[in-house]
């Protein structure tokens, strides 16, 4: 584990029907068809993005604003070296691959617009992120299946620890589109979303004054969810005061003696609530959580968040994650 | 902190195994032929680098860079003595188009794919149970980028080996793309050329075994090169246009992570690829700092030989670095025949492959990808000499005479 102690300073989403990062924390909204988040972009440059693309910038700017890590016009308030971009999506670029190859046997190459080749590659959703807020530092984008998010929030910390950057923004997102329904026929729901969160090494957040919301605890990507889950509780026993489930509800579904949880405890299945949302799973779970630390965790409770997403045990998943966020204040 | 790379792997279209892709380099041959799995009336450009391994000619099958995965990572990871068990390891996959050839198959044919199977870590952990797997799509500087990070694994204590690989096959919309954005279809890649078109996919996948040099080399005893730094960072200008400036940044941070100065490097492994947007970035950045250095080192750039593997290409430069260095004999750029103003001061070999009376030690890697991803290595020769010392390991037996 990196020695850097590393916080959450700054939420954002952009979920149809949901106002704020807290609102991840309640039921599905009636009013789930209101206003689209990419309403909220405004000005030039927008025709050539994906759906997924905007969706990122959405959450990634409210993110970023609600750091103070940058200004109303959008450029960041500190050295744009020292900030990192990490981005987590599966699905996110799959439709300008689908739409240009169906193009391409209509109409050949010439029915194509070179505006797109950009959006071809997966990293393109970070790219506009970094190029929008000037973030200059290090930028990865991961697909990684079920597990990315969590594995994303953790390359986040990684990238901070190594001394690479000094803050990192970490976005999920999955658009819903015909090409990703293509991909996962058995599915009848689809999120269509982004959340983010702004990760820095608490000195960082210290020296800027801005206050830890959560504290990262340990990360595990193993073979089974078990394990995963073990391993990080080994690290941090504290009791579990929320718990947000993985995708599959028939294969997690209540937190085991283990746990520990404390009473008035949660579980919370993001998925239930948004439809699965692979890529972008992870990140909800952790804005889910910092938002429960931050605002709806009991006073009295010293309650850790567990997160965990794909289950390898199963053999769906290649593999399981987990990590663990702690209260601000504690280390 | 330096690190070593015990284990390599790779597969092109000019070679199966990096001993084949070495020999084809050091030949000058290219892998540039008529594109293979494509309805070529759909294009105005009708060649490619790809890897001829289609069940017959004009058809297309998904999951090939999978493949190609599977097989670069078995060779690395049999070289470092690792064999088929990666349970323990992590494995960090640069990449800039994934399986999205697959969906492109799925989408428009009906091809059969499982959408587990779109992510690489369901084969790693299928063939050497590895669980802890990831997938990092930075486009073309994908597996340079996963080097540092994997350097930073190391680093941190969070492993002790690691496997870095990267992957690329052809997707057709980028092909596509590529031929609608330049105004004459390239025929073949010519880097820092007058009569350069631009730039031309190619197929491949590569990995090398990563460890800390304080803990020796592991289980397979054999040591290729020394990792000496690896620099990353992101110019946010532009979706497809590089910045010298972030360039120059870049290659100065790689330098500096190395503790090295511009004189000490012999090698640089252009990216290279035959686009005037590249070429001019590349060029005024290496133009700044190498600026005083005479002669320049010895630049080469294998695009012109293995096509743009994309998110393989670095890693791709990197073992031919390594191979290079403890071979002795520098590739040529193929097709470089009118080198542009830009690099009049650059010693790049040309024509054929030159061999150094000197030793080559110190090579520069450059990486650079959409987005302003750029990524800069540099690697060390490891000689045999040193090898008695360290923990038994034994230097990869040179061939120079």
């Amino acid at each position: 584990m990196s020695p850097i102690r590393v916080v959450v300073t700054g939420l954002g989403t952009a979920v149809r029907g949901l106002d704020s990062p807290e609102e991840l924390l309640g039921g599905r909204r009636s009013d789930g068809a209101s206003a689209d988040p990419v309403d909220r972009l405004t000005g030039r440059g927008l025709r050539y993005k994906d759906r997924a693309t905007k969706l990122a910038m959405v959450a990634g700017r409210e993110a970023l604003a609600a750091a103070a890590l940058i200004g109303a016009d959008g450029a960041p308030t500190v050295p744009g070296e020292s900030v990192g971009t990490v981005v987590s999506t599966n699905f996110g670029n799959v439709d300008t691959m689908c739409e240009t190859v169906a193009t391409i046997a209509r109409d050949t190459y010439l029915a194509t617009s070179p505006m797109l080749l950009p959006a071809t590659s997966s990293n393109v959703v970070a790219s506009w992120l970094a190029i929008t807020h000037g973030l200059r530092g290090a930028n990865l984008t991961l697909c990684n299946g079920r597990t990315s998010g969590l594995d994303a929030v953790n390359w986040g910390r990684l990238l901070i620890g190594s001394g690479r950057v000094e803050r990192a923004l970490v976005v999920g997102v999955e658009p819903d589109n015909p090409a990703v329904r293509h991909l996962a026929p058995e599915q009848d729901e689809f999120f269509d979303g982004a959340a983010a969160l702004v990760l820095e090494s608490a000195a960082s957040a210290a020296a800027r004054g801005v206050r830890p919301l959560a504290g990262l605890g340990p990360y595990a990507r193993r073979a089974e969810h078990t394990r995963a889950v073990a391993d990080v509780r080994a690290g941090e026993p504290r009791a579990v005061g929320l718990w947000c489930v993985p995708e599959h509800p028939e294969g997690i579904r209540a937190p085991g003696a283990s746990l520990g949880a404390v009473p008035g405890s949660a579980v919370h299945d993001l998925s239930a609530l948004l439809g699965p949302s692979s890529g972008a799973l992870g990140v909800l779970q952790c804005v889910t959580g910092t938002a429960w630390l931050a605002g709806a965790a009991p006073d009295e409770a010293d309650a850790v968040v567990l997160a965990s997403a794909g289950i390898g045990d199963t053999g769906r998943d290649d593999a399981a994650a987990a990590l663990i966020l702690t209260p601000a204040g504690s280390a | 902190m330096s690190w070593i790379v015990t284990g390599t792997g790779a597969v092109a279209s000019i070679g199966s195994t990096t001993d084949e892709i070495y020999g084809s380099l050091v030949a000058g041959r290219s892998g540039l032929a008529g594109l293979r799995g494509y309805d070529r009336s759909r294009f105005r450009a009708q060649v490619a680098y790809e890897i001829d391994d289609r069940p017959a000619p004009g058809v297309d099958e998904p999951l090939r860079a999978t493949r190609w995965l599977e097989q670069a990572v078995a060779a690395a990871a049999r070289e470092a003595g690792l064999g088929d068990d990666l349970s323990s390891v992590p494995v960090l996959v640069g990449t800039t188009l994934r399986e999205l050839r697959s969906v492109e198959l799925s989408w428009r044919d009906g091809t059969q794919v499982e959408v587990e199977d779109l992510h690489f870590g369901t084969m790693l952990r299928r063939r050497f149970g590895a669980a802890d797997t990831h997938t990092v799509a930075n486009a073309c500087s994908a597996s340079l980028y996963t080097l540092a990070l994997a350097t930073d694994l190391l680093d941190l204590g969070q492993a002790d080996t690691v496997v870095v690989a990267g992957v690329d096959t052809i997707a057709e919309s980028t092909y596509g793309l590529l031929d609608r954005c330049y105004p004459e279809a390239p025929d073949r890649v010519r880097p820092f050329d007058r009569d350069r078109r631009g730039m031309l996919q190619g197929e491949g996948a590569v990995a090398v075994v990563l460890r800390r040099e304080a803990d020796g080399p592991g289980p397979g005893a054999t040591v290729h090169a020394r990792v000496r730094g690896v620099a990353v960072n992101c110019d946010a200008h532009h979706p497809s246009a590089p910045e010298a400036k972030s360039i120059a940044a870049a290659v100065r941070e790689a330098h500096r992570r190395a503790g090295v100065g511009s004189a000490d490097i012999d090698l640089v492994m252009l990216h290279g690829t035959g686009t005037p947007l590249n070429d001019e970035a590349e060029s005024a950045a290496l133009g700044s700092v190498f600026a005083g250095v005479e002669p320049s080192p010895y630049m080469t750039a294998i695009k012109s030989m293995t096509g743009h593997t994309a998110g393989a290409s670095g890693l791709h430069s990197l073992v031919a670095a390594i191979d290079v260095m403890r071979r002795g004999s520098v590739p040529p750029i193929v097709g470089l025949d009118d080198p542009v103003e830009s690099v009049a001061g650059f010693q790049l070999v040309r024509g054929r492959a030159v061999r150094p009376d000197e030793e080559l030690r110190l090579a520069q890697i450059d990486s650079f990808g959409f987005g302003g991803l750029n990524a800069v290595a540099i690697v060390e020769r490891y000689a045999e000499h040193e090898a008695a010392g360290a923990n038994g390991a034994t230097a990869v037996r040179e061939e120079r005479q």
